[in-house]
């Protein structure tokens, strides 16, 4: 046990994912020896990034204004849609540099073990978008596991009344892995490679 | 496959024991409490990387120690193979193989080969349909590292549509089930082929060493799952019992039908084995069926696995046992046993911290 408040920093951190007890007393401690300026700062870009950043009001993604760079961007392509489960998940298909057209963010996959239905995902939100936005293509990429698969097959299913074309990445990714497990190369072969629903 | 070492630090009865076993047969002998099952934990866990017969990781931690290191080195496929596992009390598990931590768990199915062989095995004859389902799918898995995949998305899909069913209730929508349904059938019907190719595989050699371990007369599995019709593609056909039951299922709230819940049977002379023959004869037939298990694997690799035969022999009339011994195949073979009097093999005396070759 340290002080208190170090021990309060050690624990917060701990919690933080993939940091184990040692790190965090190592961060904790570097954090106190180092200059004063230097860990306020830190400190402020933790509480402006929580106060400044939300969600785009069209897909969800993360950003600091109503809606994100890549929805108000006007060369990219309205017409096609690339859903993904997370936030984290579009500079990943961005680095790949094949895709343009814009996103939406699930928020996960469909998963009833976690407690995960349609109802916690934003498909209404797909529908709505696919009806208004005159979209040509939805490519599915939610990640390559069981539920990303069964998601996949559910948003297909869940589209086609609309008449809309729903792909799929190409398999070759990682099987049971998240998105950013894949490399730029095999990400962008995949999106190539997108086969029908 | 051969074991060269294994060394166990805190683990149930040992502070600390190094092992280098012999090759073919070694004969663990020790009284009750003395560690010799342990031994065969260690190298079941390290080839595995995971408990026999899902014994909680926190049972092999010694008691009063803050956590168990288990270290072997196996030879196999040419090259040696050093595997490491630390299992902290309370956080999770280490595991390293060459030094170098796995990139997925999956990787490593079937890459150390190793057969169990528990008292409970003897009675796969006569206990539920899950023995006899896990042995199928267990030799699949061995034989076919995709048929691991498969069966690991069945038992995701069955889980995921079970949750549904539970948390939804009678008015769950029906395009949700339709899609788990749609999953559990893809991969339910290749889990099913997976099991057919076994049968196939394994006939033959369920012959042989039935007839090796004393049995008279013609062993054969049966397999006729209740929701294959006639000529519909497996895939198809579950999806079909899933649509029929679907009603009942909604009531149940779990899934009534599919490869989960089928009952592949031996048959002794076309008859069901568990009906018409004698404890014994269910018995030797269990025997011959995990001896057949290490041919087929040893066959399919070309390289042996290493069989762990865990206080089996005590529970067979003395009259089979040298058949048994006499059938075990040629590679590295651990066997624990109360009996001093064993012929063959390595003899080693184990007790707490200790293994030595027995005079
Ligand atoms: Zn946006």
């Amino acid at each position: 046990m340290f002080e208190p408040p170090i021990q309060r920093l050690v624990d917060e951190l701990a919690r933080l994912p993939g940091i184990g007890r040692k790190s965090a007393q190592r961060l904790a401690f570097h954090l106190l020896n180092t200059e004063e300026a230097d860990a306020l700062r830190l400190a402020d870009a933790i509480v402006e990034m929580r106060r400044s950043v939300r969600l785009c009001s069209r897909c969800f993604n993360v950003t600091a204004d109503e809606e994100c760079a890549i929805c108000r961007d006007p060369r990219r392509d309205p017409s096609i849609l690339c859903v993904v489960e997370r936030a984290q998940d579009i500079p990943v298909i961005e680095r790949t540099g094949t895709f343009s057209g814009r996103y939406h963010v699930l928020g996960g996959a469909m998963n009833p073990i976690a407690g995960i239905g349609v109802e916690e995902l934003r498909m209404r939100e797909l529908v709505g978008r696919v009806e208004t936005e005159h979209v040509a293509e939805v490519i599915v990429a939610t990640n390559p596991t069981l539920e990303g698969d069964t998601t996949a097959m559910y948003i297909s299913r869940l589209l086609k009344p609309a008449g809309v074309r729903v792909t799929r990445l190409a398999s070759g990714l990682p099987v049971g892995g998240d998105l950013d497990y894949a490399d730029e190369v095999t990400l962008g072969r995949a999106l190539d490679g997108r086969k029908e629903l | 496959m051969r074991l060269r070492w294994l060394e166990l630090t805190d683990v149930r009865v040992h502070r600390r024991v190094v092992f280098e076993p012999a090759e073919g047969l070694n004969v663990l002998v020790g009284g009750n409490g003395a560690g010799k099952t342990t031994l065969l934990e260690g190298i079941g866990y390290l080839a595995r990387a995971r408990s026999f017969r899902g014994t909680p990781e926190e049972d092999l931690i010694r008691r009063g120690a803050a956590g168990a290191i288990l270290r072997g080195e196996f030879e196999v496929g040419g090259g040696r193979r050093r595997v490491e596992v630390e299992l902290p009390r309370g956080s999770r598990r280490r595991i390293l193989v060459d030094g170098k931590r796995p990139r997925r768990l999956r990787d490593l199915v079937g890459t150390f080969p190793v057969v169990v062989f528990h008292p409970d095995d003897l009675d796969l004859v006569k206990a539920g349909p899950g023995l006899r389902r896990e042995y199928l799918d267990d030799l699949a898995a061995g034989l076919w590292p995709e048929a691991a995949v498969v069966q690991d998305d069945a038992e995701t899909a069955l889980r995921q549509r079970n949750a549904f069913l539970r948390a939804a209730g009678p008015a769950a929508e029906a395009a949700i089930l339709d899609v788990w349904d749609a999953q559990y059938a893809a991969a339910g019907a290749r889990v099913y082929e997976y099991r057919r190719r076994v049968i196939a595989a394994v006939g033959a050699p369920l012959e042989a060493t039935y007839r090796l371990v004393g049995g008279a007369g013609e062993v054969r599995w049966r397999y006729e799952p209740t929701w294959l019709g006639e000529d519909t593609e497996p895939e198809e056909a579950i999806l079909d019992a899933l649509r029929r039951r679907r009603g009942r299922d909604l009531e149940l709230r779990r899934t009534s039908a599919g490869p989960h819940r089928d009952d592949p049977v031996l048959e002794l002379d076309g008859r069901p084995l568990r009906s018409a023959a004698s404890q014994g004869e269910q018995r030797t037939a269990a025997l011959a069926c995990r001896l057949a298990a290490l041919v087929v694997l040893g066959n399919h690799r070309g390289e042996e696995p290493v069989l762990l035969v865990d206080d089996v022999l005590s529970e067979l009339d003395p009259g089979r046992v040298d058949g048994v011994l006499r059938a075990l195949p040629q590679g590295q073979v651990f066997l624990t046993t109360t009996d001093e009097g064993l012929p063959r093999g390595t003899r080693w005396k184990v007790a707490p911290d200790l293994v030595e070759v027995a005079g």
